[in-house]
């Protein structure tokens, strides 16, 4: 009797049942007599951790025949000693044994299996059974992924497949950055994803409820991704959602999960708290530099500083303190009047802890409820998720609502059917999608903000900013979360697709699928006026903008599957897809309202200043159009071949370049299955596996083979009328278009073992590869003298990618009533720029800091590596700074910078002297955000009824550029600083030498030192952590309390071990998108104030009735 | 197989045939052109020419994001031009604009500074790029077309471009001095900047355009250049190349023909009043605009906005403040003349602020109150300077820049924009007639007529005593002797008698520059122009930073030196201007100024 889950597998495509060689997932083997004891009837029923009920599961009296299998609703009974063991095994799931110890009533919970090869996966365009894949493919253990509370299950599945890095936030429903196997374009390097057979391409994947996901795939080399040719070459992440019940009674679910997360670390952790301990660092810096020291908010003694009654703009030289003695009382307070701005009197605070004025406790709540069954015709799966997550940050909160319906019909050799989510998500608050730069948002108004500034005004109705002088230029964190409350963006989305397939024959069956992604997003944003702000602003502004993108994929496929003889299997797919999107894009914005009234926040001429009102749109089509081949073949379950081919064209590339081919082919050999094997007992499974394929990547924006021309009114229009308020137009070249531009190519190589032994329970699988991406698509910058275009995208190189990926499992029992696993993976790899094509060998990245480009993209070495002068300890005195070659700004105390060999003397192309001074030449590369290794590690434990995972993470040998020690180091702005500045700046004495050489950190504290804080060495930190990622304890309450129910505590991110001094090692990657498209991994790794991770605990509940 | 099973593959993969027929046959599917963009075919006509001429024009001062770090190109130059002379500091306080700071204070080869150097640079080149365009685009449309543009649109067309190619140009050559000259026969952009006669190809294209140009702007646009415009600006480059000769016959039939002339008073220069702007000195001036659609008000003067009061009606940003040395500089002798002349030891002793009280009896040139902000003196027709105006006063010290200052009746606030008050309609000057004139009269003295040179220096003078700041609640101009000015003793003497030898004169001509340009992006160049700059900035530096109560602004300074005379070229452009060649050796074609 086929399992409901076989037979839904089988519902989809049908496809030849193998006996299994390594099912055999028995640990029952070794046997010890028992006792003769009572006989006894125990009965029970096995659900999953899913809360289904598991029919088909072989129960087994250990050391007898005495065996029965459960029903659809997972009950099983039998007789068995009252002292036994019983062993229930299924495919798919961990066996379990356990004693019956009297009991006549067991119910079990079983979870699925670590390495299941009887699994089906799906691969592309069909599903194959696990151990019959011969490319790098890696499933994702469902049950894990749920023990997050991320909006996103892109975010979860970071430490839990070997090869894949995922890089985001703590801001609620923030972006991913999934990477597999490194980084293999300049631009662009999202995998691919395939939801239900309908691919997609985004960062975020919020509207995708977690809770819907059947399973995840992700193919990691060309042999298995490339049957997705065009869009492969960065891997393929596959993800199937729920399509129906194992029961054919309707069965309900309802999982519900309420938690509360705060940030892992805080600013206030290092940063100053107290404003008297803040102005000894201003002393210092102002009598190191030889200069008086302001007086006019801590008073004229520096040595007996004290906090001021009031900041706020008075005469802005003397000191603050007393309203009286500028003619004030509080009475006089005004707010907001552009030419009384110095009545906005604020009181100086003692100490004002910005990060706990912002961050704080965030609470979120999961709900879903779901109704699935299958019968002979009908399989469903109608779910409905509500999803509500504050962040950490004051006002920021991320809302979901989704519903999904799955259904399929199966009339005769006919079936037709749909998966379509429909989801409404909305987002106020917090950091937005930011763009590198902290400074504008309220992460870098923490430390802009000095602890003096209080966070609220004399009126206490309005915020407070640094208004008087020396208190730098920030805005009140605070009241910039404040001001995105009613802000947000909200997605309305559908996704899905329709299909119909008809099977001519038991062997040959034909597919049609259309899928379709629909989005509408709106925006809205008001800015109020900033009166307290240093740079103050009295016009308010409204802005909003609506997007819509369209999105279909029709695909065609033939699959014909069947055996010759017994040991020939061969299965062959033919393909044809069709592919469309195309976007709209509009805004207007508007100022001046005359109310700040939510409901008048529309742009109409009557409620604000008519004449400021600007609109424009702009959008984009492209399109995709393919045929695919597969063949798959084995023999006897121990030769593999598959082969596949694809043929794509893009209409992002240039006319006549625009097709490319894309083949690939993958053998296996199963040595397990050897005959010389057989007598083999150690090993259940071995399967040595390579793969070659070429994949694609065009990614580009749309319409760049031509030359564009364009202008804007405030660029390129120009009032040559001289009325002062009409220009006339004016044109520019926008960007160079490129007509010959052709495929990005990604050729890759996979070499893979399988290794299964000790019966079953150690599971090994390694897969070695380089990956080499030729015609690197990407738009390097010209010099200044071609013109401020957007230069010309061109095929300009390529570069590597070689690496090992591993994934170790281990499972056990303990006694007889637990079950214990342990999954480890790592991975390592390295990235190299092979060549780079044209005049130069080099690029720089996408975004300045303050003080240049610190970022370069080289021949030889890795994207993104990190570039300035080489941080070469300090200058101990006088005879130091004389012994150096000329550097400017040279004293005792400063940062010293090494000088490299920058002269080429014999005219060898290469550098081999130093020259006399210390100059951009001497800028060397100082560091890489690639690790060297990243690990995850997933342990679970179930005792009884008790269910304990955890998952840790761990990166090693990344390095940070912390771009905010420009603020948090070196003051620029008059930010707030590091706490720890005071023990670890470099100390001079009167003779000028430095009195504490080895213990100081950070250059002598110096009001005119703008010399040290040059982009250097100085900046890079390790950036290796270990993370507790998820720890889960579940206990699944007796039936008799309440049938299928499972309650659990879960926490995320307990605890992190780094030497990293900022904030947290954990990076997002920057939403940076450059004339070339998504050039994000050119700037990884920079510490620009990035929102922290999550300390979550929660709590929840997953029911079955 | 069977048959059956052979014949039912057949018909799946005709099925599959079919649809994959159906939409290759669809033959467009892969057309998808850019969308909301336009293609050169377009814009192959007079309009489109036009266009881009237009937007060469805009290039004078900062114009969007694609043209480098925001607050380094202005028309008025001030961060490369003024905050590096002894005229004003960056301002505002210490840490604000890091790259900025590094330029006044001469370390110059910081990444900082070298960053709105680059800005500079980009922005620069990116207007000769615009220029070529429209020579470049000109030129096709009349290949296809012989008469789509008119000879005379087709003549005023070039003619323009080339103009303002040769302004792009100069600014570039009196920064960086080694630059390579870019015409619209250039296709290779990373071409060597040594061994090019910038003044040459200076010379020759305002040669060319004087010659394509009629001495009235096209449509009567006050905006364009005109043959008169190139002539002016080749009579500069020529005192710039100290070939004062070619500069006489250049600049001398501006003043016999009186082409150009002085505004009636001084508040006339900078102003905000529609009514007054392009008036008889203009000569270029780059034509903001406010209010008119832009959502950022960018067109109206973004290079100038962060320079006025920060507190006060603007609310920000204190930038570009004058020193106590060039408010110094303003006082006059018994005979209303430079004191600065007659008391080379003593002008400069007074470190206290010249504020309203202090320099009520003070013979003082009125000039200073339309060029300086001080406290408790009107300024224009805000009200009087206070104390609170000033962003940080032990920072940069106690005065506000004025001629970047609209008038608030003139209307000419933009009403958008960050800090929306610092955005103005009000045309900034890239060249006016005054500058003409001194140009001229320096080249009078190098070449012997010191009357001629006498005679200038007078008229201007004689203009700036014509209207003087007026107090609060008055009209905002008065005449000198309205008797109303109670914040100092404004005299203006002119040059009675002749001057005796030709360092008398040179002295005085040079005084007048300094007196009549102050804050307007000239004296750095015009002190190095004159081998004075090393004297010159290192005394400012020692007494500037020596008082307190003139503020810390260059504390952090270094000495001036030979290097200076040159700005270091940006790292970036040196970078992006290397070739490899087929060896692997890889060349420089930018190489570095002395000793950067």
């Amino acid at each position: 009797m086929q399992s409901a889950l076989q037979r839904l597998h089988s519902f989809r495509t049908r496809r030849p049942c193998f006996r299994a060689a390594g099912m055999s997932l028995v640990f029952a083997l070794v046997l010890c007599g028992t006792a003769r004891a009572q006989q006894i009837e125990v009965s029970g029923r096995v659900t999953s951790t899913a809360g289904d009920f598991v029919e088909g599961v072989h129960v087994l009296v250990q050391g007898t025949d005495i065996r029965t299998t459960t029903d659809a609703q997972g009950s099983y009974s039998l007789t068995a000693p009252a002292d036994g063991v019983l062993v229930f095994t299924a495919i798919g799931y961990r066996a379990i044994a356990l004693g019956i110890a009297g009991r006549t009533i067991l119910d079990i919970v079983m979870e699925p299996a670590i390495a299941m090869l009887e699994q089906m996966v799906v691969t592309g365009y069909t599903e194959q059974r696990r151990a019959d894949i011969t490319g790098a493919v890696s499933s994702v253990d469902m049950e894990s992924i749920l023990n997050e509370s991320s909006a996103s299950v892109l975010q979860r599945l970071d430490a839990r497949v070997s090869g894949v890095t995922v890089d985001k936030s703590g801001n609620p429903g923030g972006r991913s950055t999934v990477r597999i196997r490194g980084i293999s374009s300049f631009q662009n390097n999202n995998p691919l994803y395939i939801i239900d057979g309908t691919p997609l391409e985004e960062s975020f994947l919020n509207w995708l409820n977690p809770n819907d996901i059947e399973s995840i795939q992700v193919l990691k080399d060309a042999s298995a991704a490339s049957i997705y040719g065009s869009r492969a070459t960065n891997g393929v992440v596959i993800i199937e959602t729920r399509k129906a019940g194992t029961t054919a009674e309707p069965r309900f679910t309802l999982d519900v999960k309420a938690g509360m997360a705060q940030p892992v670390r805080g600013y206030d952790a290092f940063l100053f708290t107290d404003a008297i301990q803040y102005h000894e660092v201003v002393k210092r810096a102002y009598e190191n530099a030889g200069l008086a020291v302001p007086g006019h908010i801590y008073g004229s003694d520096p040595e007996n500083p004290s906090v001021p009654g009031y900041i706020w703009p008075n005469d802005g030289v003397n000191q603050t303190n007393d309203l009286g003695q500028f003619g004030y009382t509080e009475d006089d307070y005004l707010w907001g009047d552009i030419n009384q701005q110095d009545r906005q009197f604020m009181p100086a605070s003692r100490g004002t802890n910005w990060w706990d004025a912002v961050f704080g406790t965030g609470y979120s709540v999961d709900a879903n409820l779901g109704v699935r069954g299958s019968t002979q015709s009908l399989g469903y799966n109608v779910s409905l998720n509500y999803f509500d997550q504050e962040g950490t940050a004051a006002y920021n909160r991320y809302q979901r609502g989704s519903a999904r319906v799955n259904t399929q019909f199966q009339i005769g050799k006919f079936r037709i059917g749909e998966n379509m989510a429909l989801a409404y998500e909305a987002a106020h608050g917090g950091m937005g999608d930011p763009e590198g730069f902290a400074e504008d948002n309220i992460m870098g108004k923490n430390i802009l903000s000095q602890p003096v500034i209080p966070v609220y005004d004399a009126s206490g109705e309005n915020f407070a900013s640094g208004k008087a002088i020396g208190l730098g230029v920030g805005s009140n964190p605070l009241r910039m979360a404040w001001a995105d409350k009613d802000d947000g963006i909200t997605n309305l989305r559908i996704f899905g697709n329709v299909f119909a397939g008809f099977d001519f024959t038991d062997d040959l069956s034909f597919t049609t699928r259309f899928g379709f992604s629909l989005l509408d997003q709106a925006f809205v944003n008001f800015d109020p006026i900033q009166p307290e702000d240093r740079e103050p602003t009295f016009q308010n502004g409204f802005t909003e903008w609506y997007q819509d993108f369209r999105d279909w994929t029709w695909s065609n496929v033939l699959n014909y599957s069947t055996r010759l003889g017994d040991a020939h299997a061969l299965s062959v797919l033919l393909g044809h897809e069709a592919n469309k999107n195309q976007n709209r894009f509009a805004q207007g914005s508007f100022n001046g309202l005359i109310t700040t009234d939510l409901d008048a926040r529309y742009i109409q001429d009557a409620i604000g200043d008519a004449g400021t009102k600007n609109v424009f749109s702009v959008g984009g089509k492209s399109a995709l159009l393919s045929y695919f081949g597969k063949a798959d073949y084995n023999f006897a379950e121990r030769y593999y071949l598959s082969a596949t081919v694809r043929r794509d064209g893009s209409s992002r590339l240039g006319p006549n370049s625009r097709w490319g081919t894309f083949p690939a082919f993958s053998a296996g050999w199963r040595l397990s299955q050897e005959p010389f094997m057989q007598d083999n007992t150690f090993f259940t499974n071995i399967m040595l596996r390579f793969g070659y394929g070429v994949t694609g990547n065009q990614s580009i924006p749309a319409g760049r083979t031509v030359t564009q021309l364009g202008g804007d009114v405030q660029e390129t229009f120009y009032d040559i009328g001289g009325t002062n308020n009409q220009v006339q137009v004016g044109y520019r070249q926008t960007s160079l278009g490129n007509d010959s531009l052709q495929w990005e190519e990604n050729k890759s190589m996979n070499l893979g073992l399988d290794l299964e032994f000790f019966g079953g329970t150690v599971s090994l699988i390694i897969d070695a590869y380089q990956r080499n991406t030729d015609n690197l698509l990407f738009d390097p910058q010209q010099p200044a003298t071609a013109g401020q275009q957007d230069p010309p995208i061109l095929n300009v190189g390529e570069m590597r990618n070689r690496g090992v990926d591993f994934s170790l499992g281990f499972q056990g029992r303990v006694g007889n009533t637990g079950t214990w696993r342990v999954a480890l993976n790592g991975a390592h790899y390295r990235n190299e720029i092979i060549r780079i094509d044209g005049v130069s060998n080099f690029f720089f990245g996408p975004i300045d800091t303050r003080f240049g480009n610190q970022v370069i993209n080289q021949v030889g070495d890795p994207v993104g590596a990190f570039y300035g002068l080489e941080w070469d300890g300090f200058f101990e005195n006088d005879a130091a700074v004389a012994a150096h070659v000329t550097q400017d700004g040279a004293a005792p105390g400063r940062l010293r910078f090494k000088n490299q060999l920058t002269v080429d003397t014999n005219d060898d192309g290469v550098p081999d002297e130093v020259d006399g001074l210390i100059n951009a030449e001497d800028r060397v590369v100082i560091g890489s955000p690639h690790p060297d290794f990243t690990a995850g590690l997933d342990l679970g434990l179930n005792i009884g009824s008790w269910d304990f995972a955890a998952t840790v993470f761990g990166t090693f040998g990344n390095e940070i550029f912390d771009v905010q020690k420009e603020f948090y180091v070196f003051r620029l702005f008059e930010t707030n600083v590091r706490k720890d500045l005071l023990d670890f700046s470099a100390e001079v004495d009167a003779d000028g030498n430095m009195t504490n050489v080895g213990t100081a950190k950070y250059p002598r504290l110096d009001q005119n030192d703008a010399f040290s804080r040059q982009l250097s060495s100085f900046y890079v930190e390790d950036g290796s952590y270990v993370r507790l990622r998820t720890l889960t304890v579940g206990y699944t309450l007796p039936p008799s309390v309440m049938p299928g129910t499972r309650i659990f505590l879960q926490g995320e991110n307990l605890f992190t071990i780094t030497g990293y001094s900022g904030l947290d090692p954990s990076l997002p990657a920057a939403n940076i998108n450059a004339s070339s498209g998504d050039v994000r991994d050119q700037y990884r790794g920079v510490d620009r104030g990035a929102y922290p991770s999550n300390r979550v605990l929660s709590f929840g509940i997953n029911t079955t009735f | 197989m069977t048959v059956r099973q052979w014949s039912r593959l057949l018909s799946g993969a005709a099925v599959l045939i079919f649809v994959c027929g159906a939409t290759y046959a669809c033959k467009d599917f892969l057309e998808a052109p850019p969308q909301g963009a336009l293609d050169e075919g377009t814009l192959a006509n007079q309009d489109g020419v036009e266009g881009l001429l237009r937007a060469a024009y805009r290039s004078l001062d900062w114009n969007g994001g694609g043209a480098g770090f925001e607050w380094s190109h202005s028309a008025s130059n001030w961060v490369f031009g003024s905050v590096t002379s002894d005229d004003a500091h960056k301002g505002s306080t210490q840490g604000d604009q890091a790259g900025a700071q590094d330029i006044q204070n001469y370390n110059w080869a910081t990444g900082e500074a070298d960053d709105y150097l680059n800005g500079r640079w980009q922005a620069l080149y990116d207007g000769v790029a615009r220029a070529n365009a429209a020579i470049t685009l000109l030129n096709k449309v009349f290949e296809e077309d012989p008469d789509e543009i008119s000879q005379a649109d087709r003549d005023g067309i070039r003619g323009e471009a080339l103009v303002l190619r040769a302004h792009f140009h100069f600014e570039l050559w009196r920064m960086w001095g080694n630059i390579a000259y870019y015409t619209e026969h250039d296709t290779d952009t990373r071409k060597s900047n040594r061994g090019e006669a910038v003044a040459d190809s200076l010379i020759k294209d305002l040669d060319e355009a004087a010659g394509l140009l009629t001495s009235s702007p096209r449509y009567g646009d006050p905006g364009r250049v005109t043959s008169n415009t190139a002539l002016a600006f080749k009579g500069k480059v020529q005192v710039y190349a100290e070939d004062y000769a070619g500069a006489l016959s250049t600049l001398r039939p501006f003043r016999t023909n009186n082409v150009y002339g002085l505004e009636s008073d001084f508040s006339q220069v900078y102003t905000g009043f529609p009514a007054l702007e392009n008036g008889a000195e203009t000569i270029l001036a780059y034509q903001a605009s406010a209010n008119d659609g832009a959502p950022d008000g960018n067109n109206a003067n973004y290079g100038e906005r962060l320079n006025f009061p920060n507190g006060g009606p603007f609310g920000c940003c204190g930038f570009h403040q004058p020193t106590q040395n060039m408010v110094n500089y303003f006082r006059v002798d018994a005979n209303g003349l430079p004191l600065a002349l007659s008391d080379p030891a003593g002008w400069n002793n007074v470190d206290a602020e010249w504020d309203a009280a202090a320099s009520a009896a003070v013979a003082f040139d009125p000039r200073v109150d339309w060029t300086v902000g001080r406290d408790d003196v009107p300024y224009k027709d805000w009200g009087v300077h206070e104390v609170g105006w000033i962003r940080d006063v032990t920072h940069a010290g106690p005065y506000s820049p004025k001629k970047s200052a609209y008038e608030s009746a003139s209307g000419a606030v933009s009403n958008v924009g960050w800090v929306n008050t610092q955005l103005s309609s009000m045309n900034m000057h890239i060249y006016r007639y005054a500058d003409l004139l001194l140009l001229l009269a320096e080249a009078e003295v190098e070449a012997g007529d010191l009357d001629a040179a006498r005679a200038i220096v007078n008229d201007i003078r004689t203009r700036a005593a014509a209207g003087v700041q007026g107090p609060v609640g008055g009209p905002m101009v008065v005449p000198i002797t309205s008797g109303t000015v109670t914040w100092a003793d404004y005299q203006v003497g002119l040059y009675t008698t002749p001057w005796t030898n030709q360092a008398t004169a040179r002295e005085a001509v040079r005084a007048e520059r300094r007196i009549e340009l102050a804050l307007e992006g000239e004296r750095f160049f015009d002190l190095r122009r004159w081998r004075a700059a090393e004297s010159v900035l290192n005394d400012f530096l020692a007494t500037e930073t020596a008082a307190a109560g003139r503020g810390i602004a260059t504390a952090g300074a270094q000495a001036f030196s030979a290097r200076h005379a040159l700005y270091p070229i940006p790292s970036l452009q040196i970078e992006l201007s290397k070739v490899a060649d087929e060896a692997g050796n890889v060349e420089n074609r930018l190489q570095q100024n002395p000793d950067w």
